[in-house]
């Protein structure tokens, strides 16, 4: 799995990485599952992740990309 | 404003591509060597449709030639914020992205579509504007959009060699894993 830009982060990425490819492969993709289960190691990870944007000054940044992304959303969440 | 278009084919199922897509950037993958970090920022499915939603940030050691990003400012890392949505139904996976830094003199904008072209094959669709926003000459805007489109071919050519080796390794992985399985049910049953 690829790393984190915070090392900090490695150990929680990595356990929700691994879960998150288990459960996209073997139910998501299979149309089992429509519910996160590893919604619980991704808080673990995100927090980590949050505090290591803003320390480095990347959550402004994101925030305008974030908006300017938004046009995609109306063209990909429907059905094509 | 330039346009880089590129597509190819995968000898995977829809299915292997599209997880092993996750890992694209990861150690099996020793030649997409400018990207090293993926982070996911945010993932849901949308209740009504059942498409995933995922938005990444991927940081990049500055792969601009010396004389682009002197001019860019020097910076050494760069960060792509990428927004991508899997149909499981229809079976398409779409991800856009854009760079972040720099996004006042230059903008990337990528979208690579895959789709499966029959149950043992994936076709991959990537398409790229590239526009330089500084204002001045248009000489040196040229010049820059003409090294980053240079610059995205060559990633591209990497990244489907790099992509290729974690196709096959993910495969592999995948059908260890699953005689382990099944040596375990033969012993178990």
């Amino acid at each position: 799995m690829s790393a984190s830009l915070a090392p900090e982060c490695d150990g929680v990425k990595e356990r929700y990485d691994t879960c998150f490819l288990k459960w996209y492969s073997e139910k998501y993709l299979r149309g089992k599952g429509t519910e996160d289960e590893c919604a619980a190691l991704f808080k673990d990870y995100k927090k980590c992740l949050t505090s290591a944007l803003k320390e480095r000054g990347i959550d402004q940044m994101l925030e305008e990309a974030r908006a300017d992304h938004k046009e995609s959303d109306e063209a990909h969440m429907r059905r094509s | 404003m330039k346009v880089f278009a590129n597509e190819c084919t995968f000898d995977y199922s829809w299915e292997e591509v599209s997880t092993a897509n996750w890992r694209k950037y990861c150690p099996w993958n020793e030649k997409s060597t400018h990207v090293i970090a993926v982070d996911t920022l945010s993932r849901h499915v949308d209740p009504a449709t059942g498409i995933l939603r995922t938005e990444r940030l991927i940081t990049c050691k500055q792969s601009a030639p010396k004389w682009v990003n002197s001019l860019l400012g020097g910076l050494d890392t760069s960060y792509v914020f990428e927004t991508s949505y899997v149909d499981p139904v229809s079976k398409k996976v779409t991800m856009t992205s854009s760079n972040m830094t720099f996004s006042n003199i230059l903008n990337v904008r990528e979208t690579v579509v895959y789709k499966p072209l029959d149950a043992t094959r994936t076709q991959f669709v990537q398409d790229a504007k590239i526009t330089a926003l500084c204002g001045g000459w248009q000489k040196v805007k040229n010049a820059v959009e003409e090294a980053t489109v240079t610059r995205f071919s060559e990633n591209a050519r990497k990244g489907k060699e790099g992509f290729e080796a974690v196709l096959a390794m993910s495969r592999r992985v995948f059908s260890e894993e699953k005689q382990k399985e099944q040596a375990s049910g033969t012993m178990t049953a």
